[in-house]
């Protein structure tokens, strides 16, 4: 446990001014790469929520910013426990489908990201209804590569938006920059060190 | 009741509840998709149309998602293609001779090679992508690992993207206004002698 104070939600946002990719990984193979890449922020899709420590520390090290995704790493629950253990833990975000925990997530001082899913077009409209109800500071939306074709279909969410899933080039970071999101989350390495002047 | 070998999976499916006489639009290789409907309208639908429709078993409000259910669609309403989230459910629906279709989330790369895990890998079991829209993004080595025939559902919004799509699936789920837009650009590709995909 650690007495690090976390970034606001705006402190975050500002660094993907620079540089719009954060390094989504699986593995801690892939966090040397990230460490060492433009991403402002690492994003921890798998691996052990009980055993960061020391994720954490490189991360915060290298200047980086920190966010795990609660519903997928192994060994915590997806509740307010779990989500304490990862605030006290020193991480900076907290991702969640549970848009139930974003207030959880607020009140311990981390930034709150809520992951939709999108899969129907019915999805959409209870989308917005969905943030109003959780009040994330941050949405992501998976799949972000479909943002473009959607766009239109897509009620104003109010909240800045990251799109992560299927973006792998660097027309397809730039396409959904272009529609609105404010950055991109990716397990695509060559995306890391994309600068934000090419979405201008 | 058809062989599951010899079912025909349409290539497009549109999606109706079954309560407002939804037909497919002619002309187009064409059938229907019955989702988020009840037990009681699935039974109307089944029972007087000449072609039965294809189930979304997991949107059926009342029909179980077991043994019992399976054997109902097939032998009572001798339904021939059904989707379902349940590897289990697939693959005793294909083993009662119908065309099963596992539906497998596609958020993104890494979330897809787990959903396709449970699949079951055996004949007459095919995989509906949800959302079908990312299809077009999918690497060729991830495409192979998708078990044919292959459905795409979701977010196909409009006659250019449902073409597009049907370019690497077999077939796709679209509301009844995108089928309608099929049929109206695959007449126009015709009367310029062009084949539709």
């Amino acid at each position: 446990m650690t007495s690090y104070i976390p970034p606001t939600a705006s402190d975050f946002l500002s660094r993907l001014a620079d540089a719009p990719c954060c390094a989504a990984i699986v593995d801690g193979a892939r966090l040397e790469a990230a460490l060492g890449s433009r991403a402002p922020a690492v994003f921890v899709l798998r691996g052990n929520g009980l055993d960061l420590s020391d994720m954490i520390r490189r991360v915060h090290d290298s200047g980086k910013l920190i966010a795990v995704h609660l519903d997928l790493v192994d060994g915590l629950k997806a509740d307010h426990w779990g989500v304490t253990w990862l605030a006290r833990c020193g991480v900076d975000a907290v991702i969640t489908s549970h848009g139930q925990l974003m207030p959880v997530i607020r009140n311990e001082g981390v930034i709150a990201i809520h992951r939709l899913l999108l899969s129907r077009r019915e999805h959409l409209d209870t989308a917005v209804t969905a943030l109003a109800r959780s009040r994330p500071h941050i949405v992501e939306i998976l799949p972000g590569v479909v943002l473009p074709a959607i766009n239109g279909l897509l009620p104003p969410l109010e909240v800045p938006m990251l799109a992560g899933g299927f973006i792998r080039t660097p027309l397809d970071a730039r396409s959904v920059l272009a529609a609105g999101a404010i950055g991109v989350t990716t397990s695509s390495e060559g995306l890391w060190d994309l600068q934000a002047a090419v979405h201008g | 009741m058809a062989d599951g070998a010899t079912i025909h999976l349409p290539r497009i499916l549109v999606a109706d509840t079954g309560r407002g006489g939804t037909s497919p639009p002619p002309g187009l290789d064409a059938g229907i998709l019955l989702r988020n409907t009840d037990l009681a309208a699935l039974i109307d639908c089944a029972l007087s149309n000449g072609t039965p429709p294809a189930v979304e078993l997991d949107s059926i409000r009342g029909l179980g998602s077991d043994d019992a259910a399976v054997a109902f669609l097939r032998d009572r309403l001798s339904i021939e293609i059904m989707l379902t989230r349940r590897p289990q459910v697939a693959d005793a629906f294909a083993a009662a001779g119908g065309l099963a279709l596992l539906n497998v989330l596609a958020f993104d790369s890494t979330g897809l090679r787990r959903s396709l895990h449970g699949h079951p890998r055996r004949e007459r079991v095919g995989t509906v992508i949800s959302p079908g829209l990312v299809l077009h993004h999918m690497l060729p080595s991830e495409l192979a690992l998708l078990v044919r025939p292959l459905v795409a559902y979701g977010l196909i919004d409009n006659a250019a993207d449902a073409l597009a799509t049907l370019a690497v699936a077999e077939g796709i789920v679209v509301r009844p206004e995108v089928a309608q837009g099929i049929a109206e650009s695959e007449a126009l590709m015709r009367g310029v002698g062009l084949s539709p995909a």
